[in-house]
C-alpha cells in the first residue's frame, strides 16, 4: 500500500475482540510494508555498524604508513555512506508509510462505524471517548505498529554486530557481547515510572487547557460582570501545576539520559582497559582497538529502539483497547424487522397508536404537548426505529398502514424526516450544508426564502473569505450564528429534503415573533400538499396549522383549529398562552409563591382580553409592514 | 513516485476571516527578546552545564588518542591506571552534566511556556467587551488550545535543545581545531552540501508541516462532527456522505504527508551523507597529514572520534529548527492579542443619575454600512423598555450600545449625562449589565461561579442571591453545597439552573440598569415560565431594556420600541401600539388568536 493510494477502498473488517487482537490485525494487514521496512532497516543499521571497521582500517593504514589502504578505506567509506543514506531514507519512507496507512485505516474504520451507528452511538459510549480514539489513540496505535519492524531491524543488527565483533576480535568482542544486552535492558525498569509521570503531566496539562478554554468561552460573561482576577488566579495555579508536573517528569528523563551516558561509557572504559592491555601484548592492533571502541559508541543508536518499542507498546496498549471497544459496537436491531426486503417507501396518513395522534396525508398538523421531553420522544417515534430506552415497549407508528419500525431503517428515514429540537449544522460551505439527499422538488433558494434566511446569508458572507453566499463557510455547529439563525438554517435544510412526511420539533423556539410568523407562512406554502407535523406551543405556528392536536398526559385530548381550541379548551390555552400553571406543578411550592408575590411578565390574562380580535389578513398585514 | 509539488488543496488556508489580529514580526521579535531577558539566568545556567557536559564528553576521544599514540610508540610508561581513572572521572562528570542539561532545559522550557500561556490569558481577559462581542470567542479559543499546544513542544524541547545543539556543535568543532589545527578546515568540505540541502528544505518545510497538521486535525474534526451530529446524520441519511467526507479528509491529509515525506527524502540523505563525508574527509585529509608528519596518529584518532560525535548536535539542530519555524506562526497568533489596545477609558467620566439616553445615534460594524440610523431613545430610571422587531433589524446592536459595549459612530449614548463609551469597562458594568443567551457555567465550584460577580462575598450573601432567584432549593440539595463542582465535567446543571446562576450573579453584581438580550430564548417554554418569575424578582426596581423575542415580554413593558431596518418605527406602550394598528398590533393579534 502506497500513501498515494489512500484512502483504502475498503478498510476491511477489524478483529476488535481485544486491543492486542486489533494490533495484530493491523500488523497482518501491512505485512508487505513491514518486511520492506525491515529490509531497509537492516541495510541502514548494518552499514552504520560497518563504519567503525572502516575508521579502524583507515587509522591502521596510517599507523602502517600505507597510503593505498588509506585511499581504499576512503572509497569504502563513501560507498557505505551512500548505503547509510539510502537505508536511512528508505527506512524512514517505509516506516512513515506504515504509520500513515495504519492511522488512515483506523480513521476510516472509525468513520464507517460512527456513520453506521448514527444516533445510537452516543447512547452506547461517551462521544468524547470516540473523539479521543480519533485524535490521540490512532497516533499511538500507528506508532507501535510502525515501530515493530524498525525494532526488529535494530535488534537483528545488534545481534549481528555482537557476533561480528566476537569473530573479528574474540578477546575484546566477548566483552562487548556481554555488555550490550545489559545496556539494552538497563533503562527498561525506569520507563514505567517515567511514562507514569508523563501521563500525570498530560493530565495536568489537559486540566489547564480545559480551564483556559473554559475561561475564554465564558469571557463575555466575565467582562460583563467581573471576576477576571478570580479566574486568572485559578488558571495561574493550574498552569504552575503543569510546570511542576512537567519538571517532575523531566527529572526522570534526566536520570534516564544520565544512565544512557554512564553505562555505555563504563563499557567503553572496560573495552579500552582490556584493549590497551591486549594491544600492549600485541594480541590486537591499534586499528582493531579503535574499531571496537567506535562500535560501542555507535551501538547506542540501534539500542535506543529497545527503549522506543517498550514505550510504544505501553502507550499503544490502552489506545488499542479503546479503539477495539468502539469498533466492536453494534446497532441493536429493533425487535420485529419482519419486512427486511421491502424498500418501497410507504405513504399515506401518519398514525401513532400509542397516543392516538393522526396526521392526515398532505396536511399541516400541529401538535401541542405540555411536556417538552415527551414531545421529543413522540417526535423520535414518529420517524420509526426510535433508539431511546423504552421505545420498544410502545407500538410502532404507522405510515399508510405500514409499521415504520418494521421497515428497514433507511426506508423509514427516507419516508419520514424528523428534525429534533437541536438539529446540528455541519461545518463546511453553505452549499455543502444544504446538499442533502432530497426529492429534488425544492430548490435551496426556495427553502432559504421560506425559512427567512436572508439575514443568515448576510451574516455568513460577512464572516467569510469568499463572497458568494453559497460558498460562505458555516463554522462547526453554526456557532458564529445566533440561536434563531441556526434554527432557520436547519429548517431550510429539512425543507430541501422534501420528505414524504416532515416532523419538526419546536423548529422556531429561538426565532423572534416577527420572523417566526413569516417562517410559519413560508413553511405552510412550501409544504402544500405534503404531510407535515409540527410539535410546538407557539401560537404563531399553531394559528397557521390546518389541524391542531392537543396531547394531554400522553393521549390526544382535543383536535381542532387553534382559535377554537384557545377558546374551548382551558388546558390548551394554559399551555400555548403560557399562563402560570400552579395546579400542574404540585412539586414546586416556591414557584407558586413567586407567581403570587411578583407581577410577572408571564401574566398575560389581560392580553387575552384585549387581543381576542383576529383577522385572516394578519399575514398580509405583516407582509406590508415588513 | 514521489510528490514534487505541494498538493493543491491546503487545509491550513483560512476559511473564515481571522477575527483577531496576528502579531507582526516586530511584535513577535520584541516579545521573544523580553522572554529571553526574563529568563536570562536560566539560559546562562543551561549553557554552562551544557558546556561542562560537552567538554567532559571529549575526554574519551582524547584519552583514547593518547593511548593509541603511546601504544604505537610502544612506550613503557603508559600510566594506564591513571588514564582509566581520568576516563572514569570524566564519564561520571559527563553523566552528571547530561542529567543537568536535560533537567535545566526542561525547567527553562516549562517556565517560558507557563509565562507564555499565562501572559496570553491575562491579555485575553483584558480585551475590551466590544472586541469580544464582535470577534466572538471562537478565534481566541482556538489560540489558547491549538496554538498553545503547538508552542508547548517548541518551548519545552526546541528552544532548550537548540541552545544545547548549537553550543555542543561549536565546542566539538572548537575541540577539533585545538586537537589538530591543520585538520579543522577538513570538516568544511561537507559544508556546501549541507547548506544547500537545508536551505532548500527549510524554505518549504514550515508551511508544508502546518498544512499537514491542519489536514490531520481535519480528519479528526470530521469524525467528531459526525458523532456530535449523530441524530441529524441519521435523520438526513447523511451516513454515506460523512464516510465520503472522512475519506476525502484522509486523502487530503495523506497527500500532505506524502509531500512532507518527499521533502524529508531530500533532506535526510543530505544530512546522513554529510556525517559520513565529515568523518571521511577528516580521516583522509588527516591520514595524509600523518603520513606527511604534520600531525600524530593520536591526533588523528581523536579528531575522527570527535567528528563522529558531531552527528548528535547536528541532528538536534536540524530536528528542532523545524519545530521552531512551525511554532513561530503559533507564537504570532498568541502575541497578536497584544496588538489590540485595551481600552483604558476615562475614569473622570462619572454618571450623575440613572437615566439612559440615546441621542441621534448612528452605528455600523463596517465603514459605510450603518446598522442603526438616527436612533433616539430615552429610558427613564426604573422603567421597562422592550425592543421588538425582525431578526437583523438592529435591536441587539441597539441593546449593546445602550450597555456601553460599542461606541456610536455618530451621536451619544449617555448614562446620567456621562458618555458610556468613554468610561472604562470595569466602571460601566457597575451600572449596566448586558444579559444574553450565553449562560456560561464555569468549570469550578458553585461558589466560584457566583463569587465572580462580587469578589469577597460571604456564603450568606451567596445563599441569599440563590434564594432570590429560587435556586436555593436545588442548590442546597447538592452533595457539597457551594463547593459542588459544576460546569463541563462536574455536576451537570440544566439550562434553567444555568440561567438561574446567571441571574444570581446579577443579584450579586447589583447593577441598576439591565439590558436583556434573548435571555430566555433558548430554553423550552416550560422552563422559561419558571425562570421568568425569578427574573422578575431580579428586575424589580431596576431599569430594564429587554430585547424581546416573545410578545408577552413586550406586553408588560412600559414602552415598546419596534426596531425595523435600523430605525425605531413605532414607539409607545402596548395599548398605544395595539391601538395604532401597525406592525406590532398585527403580530399581537396573531399571537393571541
Amino acid at each position: 500500500m502506497q500513501i498515494r493510494d489512500l484512502p483504502f477502498p475498503d478498510p476491511g473488517m477489524p478483529d476488535a475482540r481485544s486491543g492486542p487482537h486489533f494490533l495484530r490485525w493491523l500488523g497482518r494487514n501491512q505485512l508487505g510494508g513491514q518486511l520492506k521496512s525491515l529490509a531497509w532497516g537492516l541495510l541502514h543499521f548494518g552499514s552504520i555498524a560497518v563504519l567503525p571497521y572502516l575508521v579502524g582500517l583507515a587509522v591502521q593504514a596510517v599507523v602502517d604508513r600505507d597510503g593505498g589502504r588509506l585511499a581504499m578505506a576512503g572509497v569504502l567509506m563513501t560507498l557505505f555512506g551512500i548505503a547509510i543514506a539510502l537505508g536511512d531514507t528508505m527506512l524512514h519512507r517505509t516506516a512513515v508509510t506504515n504509520w500513515i496507512t495504519a492511522a488512515a485505516r483506523v480513521q476510516q474504520l472509525l468513520a464507517r462505524k460512527t456513520a453506521q451507528l448514527g444516533s445510537a452511538l452516543t447512547r452506547r459510549v461517551a462521544a468524547g471517548e470516540v473523539v479521543a480514539v480519533s485524535t490521540g489513540d490512532v497516533e499511538k496505535i500507528g506508532w507501535f505498529v510502525e515501530a515493530v519492524s524498525r525494532f526488529a531491524a535494530a535488534a537483528l543488527t545488534v545481534v549481528l554486530v555482537c557476533v561480528g565483533v566476537v569473530i573479528y576480535q574474540p578477546a575484546l568482542g566477548i566483552v562487548v557481547a556481554v555488555g550490550v544486552p545489559v545496556l539494552a535492558l538497563a533503562v527498561l525498569p525506569l520507563l514505567p515510572r517515567a511514562t507514569r509521570r508523563a501521563d500525570h503531566q498530560r493530565e495536568k496539562a489537559g486540566r489547564a487547557t480545559e480551564l483556559a478554554s473554559d475561561t475564554v468561552a465564558g469571557l463575555r460573561v466575565l467582562r460583563g460582570i467581573g471576576g477576571e482576577e478570580l479566574f486568572l488566579d485559578r488558571y495561574r495555579r493550574a498552569s504552575q501545576e503543569v510546570r511542576t508536573a512537567a519538571v517532575r517528569s523531566a527529572r526522570m528523563w534526566a536520570v534516564i539520559s544520565g544512565v544512557q551516558v554512564l553505562l555505555p561509557g563504563l563499557l567503553l572504559i572496560v573495552v579500552v582497559w582490556h584493549g590497551v592491555n591486549l594491544a600492549r601484548q600485541g594480541r590486537i592492533t591499534v586499528g582493531e582497538l579503535v574499531t571496537v571502541y567506535s562500535t560501542v559508541t555507535l551501538l547506542t543508536y540501534p539500542l535506543r529502539h529497545f527503549e522506543e518499542i517498550a514505550m510504544a507498546y505501553s502507550f499503544s496498549r490502552p489506545s488499542a483497547k479503546r479503539a477495539a471497544r468502539v469498533l466492536s459496537l453494534q446497532r441493536t436491531t429493533h425487535a420485529g424487522g419482519g419486512l427486511p426486503d421491502s424498500t418501497e417507501i410507504p405513504s399515506g396518513d401518519l398514525y401513532d397508536p400509542a397516543t392516538g395522534l393522526l396526521a392526515p396525508s398532505g396536511r399541516l398538523t400541529a401538535v401541542v404537548c405540555g411536556d417538552p421531553d415527551e414531545a421529543g420522544r413522540l417526535a423520535e417515534r414518529l420517524g420509526g426505529h426510535a433508539s431511546f430506552d423504552d421505545a420498544e415497549e410502545l407500538p410502532s407508528v404507522l405510515l399508510g398502514g405500514v409499521a415504520l419500525d418494521e421497515v428497514p431503517l433507511s426506508t423509514a428515514r427516507t419516508a419520514v424526516l424528523v428534525q429534533d429540537k437541536d438539529p446540528v449544522l455541519l461545518s463546511g460551505t453553505l452549499r455543502g450544508l444544504l446538499d442533502v439527499p432530497a426529492s429534488g422538488a425544492v430548490s435551496a433558494d426556495e427553502a432559504l426564502r421560506a425559512a427567512q434566511c436572508a439575514d443568515v446569508l448576510d451574516a455568513l458572507t460577512q464572516a467569510s473569505v469568499d463572497e458568494a453566499p453559497l460558498d460562505s463557510h458555516v463554522t462547526e455547529r453554526g456557532r458564529s450564528l445566533s440561536g434563531g439563525q441556526r434554527q432557520r438554517l436547519a429548517l431550510a435544510r429539512s425543507l430541501i429534503t422534501d420528505p414524504e412526511v416532515l416532523v419538526l420539533d419546536e423548529p422556531t423556539s429561538a426565532v423572534d415573533s416577527h420572523t417566526e410568523a413569516r417562517v410559519a407562512e413560508g413553511v405552510k406554502e412550501l409544504r402544500k400538499g405534503r404531510t407535515t407535523v409540527v410539535l410546538t406551543s407557539s401560537p404563531l405556528l399553531l394559528d397557521r396549522a390546518e389541524r391542531v392536536v392537543f396531547l394531554h398526559e400522553g393521549e390526544v385530548a382535543a383536535v381542532g383549529e387553534h382559535r377554537a381550541l384557545v377558546h374551548g379548551e382551558p388546558r390548551y390555552r394554559a399551555v400555548v398562552t403560557r399562563e402560570t400553571d400552579e395546579e400542574r406543578a404540585p412539586g414546586a411550592p416556591h414557584d407558586i409563591r413567586a407567581g403570587r408575590t411578583t407581577g410577572t411578565a408571564t401574566d398575560v390574562k389581560t392580553g387575552i382580553k384585549t387581543g381576542t380580535k383576529t383577522g385572516t389578513e394578519t399575514a398580509t398585514d405583516i407582509e406590508e409592514t415588513a | 513516485m514521489i510528490g514534487l509539488a505541494p498538493p493543491a488543496y491546503d487545509p491550513a488556508a483560512p476559511t473564515t476571516a481571522d477575527t483577531l489580529p496576528v502579531g507582526a514580526p516586530a511584535t513577535v521579535g520584541a516579545y521573544v527578546r523580553e522572554l529571553v531577558r526574563r529568563h536570562r539566568r536560566a539560559f546562562a545556567l543551561l549553557i554552562t552545564v551544557n558546556t561542562c557536559a560537552v567538554i567532559a564528553s571529549m575526554a574519551g576521544p582524547y584519552l583514547l588518542g593518547d593511548l593509541v599514540e603511546n601504544v604505537t610508540a610502544t612506550a613503557r610508561d603508559l600510566h594506564l591506571g591513571r588514564t582509566i581513572g581520568l576516563f572514569t572521572v570524566a564519564l561520571v562528570v559527563q553523566a552528571f552534566f547530561v542529567h543537568q542539561v536535560r533537567l535545566r532545559g526542561a525547567m527553562l522550557g516549562e517556565r517560558m511556556l507557563a509565562d507564555l500561556r499565562e501572559d496570553f490569558l491575562v491579555r485575553s481577559v483584558g480585551l475590551p467587551p466590544g472586541v469580544l462581542e464582535r470577534a466572538g470567542t471562537g478565534d481566541l479559543l482556538s489560540r489558547i488550545t491549538t496554538d498553545v499546544d503547538r508552542l508547548a513542544n517548541a518551548m519545552r524541547e526546541a528552544v532548550p535543545q537548540l541552545a544545547i545543539g548549537v553550543v555542543w556543535a561549536a565546542l566539538l568543532i572548537g575541540g577539533l581545531a585545538v586537537t589538530a589545527p591543520p585538520l579543522a578546515p577538513a570538516i568544511l568540505i561537507a559544508a556546501p552540501l549541507l547548506v544547500v540541502g537545508c536551505r532548500w528544505y527549510f524554505k518549504r518545510a514550515p508551511s508544508a508541516y502546518r498544512s499537514e497538521a491542519a489536514g490531520y486535525a481535519a480528519v479528526a474534526a470530521a469524525l467528531a462532527e459526525t458523532i456530535d451530529a449523530g441524530r441529524t446524520v441519521e435523520a438526513h441519511r447523511l451516513g454515506e456522505r460523512r464516510v465520503e467526507l472522512s475519506e476525502r479528509r484522509v486523502k487530503e491529509w495523506t497527500a500532505w504527508e506524502r509531500h512532507t515525506l518527499y521533502l524529508r527524502s531530500v533532506l535526510f540523505p543530505v544530512i546522513t551523507f554529510t556525517h559520513t563525508l565529515v568523518l571521511c574527509s577528516v580521516l583522509m585529509v588527516g591520514g595524509v597529514f600523518v603520513l606527511e608528519g604534520w600531525i600524530s596518529v593520536g591526533q588523528l584518532a581523536t579528531s575522527a572520534l570527535i567528528a563522529q560525535m558531531l552527528v548528535d548536535p547536528l541532528g538536534i539542530i536540524l530536528r528542532w529548527y523545524d519545530e521552531l519555524q512551525v511554532a513561530q506562526v503559533s507564537l504570532a497568533r498568541l502575541v497578536g492579542v497584544r496588538d489590540i489596545e485595551p481600552d483604558r477609558g476615562d475614569t473622570s467620566v462619572v454618571p450623575d443619575g440613572r437615566d439612559v439616553l440615546a441621542d441621534d445615534v448612528h452605528f455600523g460594524y463596517r465603514a459605510g454600512v450603518d446598522v442603526l440610523r438616527q436612533v433616539s431613545l430615552a429610558v427613564e430610571p426604573g422603567s421597562r423598555v422592550a425592543l421588538v422587531g425582525p431578526s437583523g433589524a438592529g435591536k441587539s446592536t441597539l441593546g449593546r450600545l445602550l450597555a456601553g459595549i460599542y461606541a456610536p459612530r455618530d451621536g451619544r449614548v449617555t448614562l446620567g449625562g456621562a458618555e458610556l463609551s468613554a468610561m472604562p469597562a470595569e466602571e460601566v458594568r457597575a451600572h449596566v449589565a448586558l444579559v444574553n443567551q450565553e449562560h456560561h457555567v464555569f468549570v469550578g465550584s458553585l461558589r466560584d461561579n457566583l463569587l465572580l460577580a462580587r469578589a469577597g462575598a460571604g456564603d450568606a450573601e451567596l445563599w441569599a442571591a440563590l434564594g432570590a432567584v429560587d435556586a436555593d432549593g436545588w442548590a442546597r440539595a447538592l452533595g457539597e453545597g457551594l463547593d459542588t463542582e459544576v460546569g463541563s465535567g462536574g455536576f451537570a446543571l440544566t439550562p434553567a439552573q444555568a440561567q438561574q446562576i446567571a441571574l444570581a450573579r446579577l443579584v450579586l453584581a447589583d447593577p441598576h440598569t439591565l439590558v436583556l438580550d434573548e435571555a430566555t430564548s433558548l430554553l423550552d417554554p416550560r422552563a422559561a415560565r419558571h425562570l421568568e418569575r425569578s427574573l422578575a424578582r431580579v428586575l424589580d426596581g431596576r431599569t430594564v431594556v429587554a430585547i424581546a423575542h416573545r410578545l408577552h415580554t413586550a406586553h408588560d413593558a412600559d414602552v415598546i420600541a419596534v426596531v425595523e431596518n435600523g430605525r425605531i418605527s413605532e414607539l409607545g406602550s402596548h395599548d398605544e401600539l395595539v391601538g395604532a394598528g401597525g406592525a406590532y398590533a398585527a403580530l399581537w393579534r396573531s399571537w393571541h388568536g
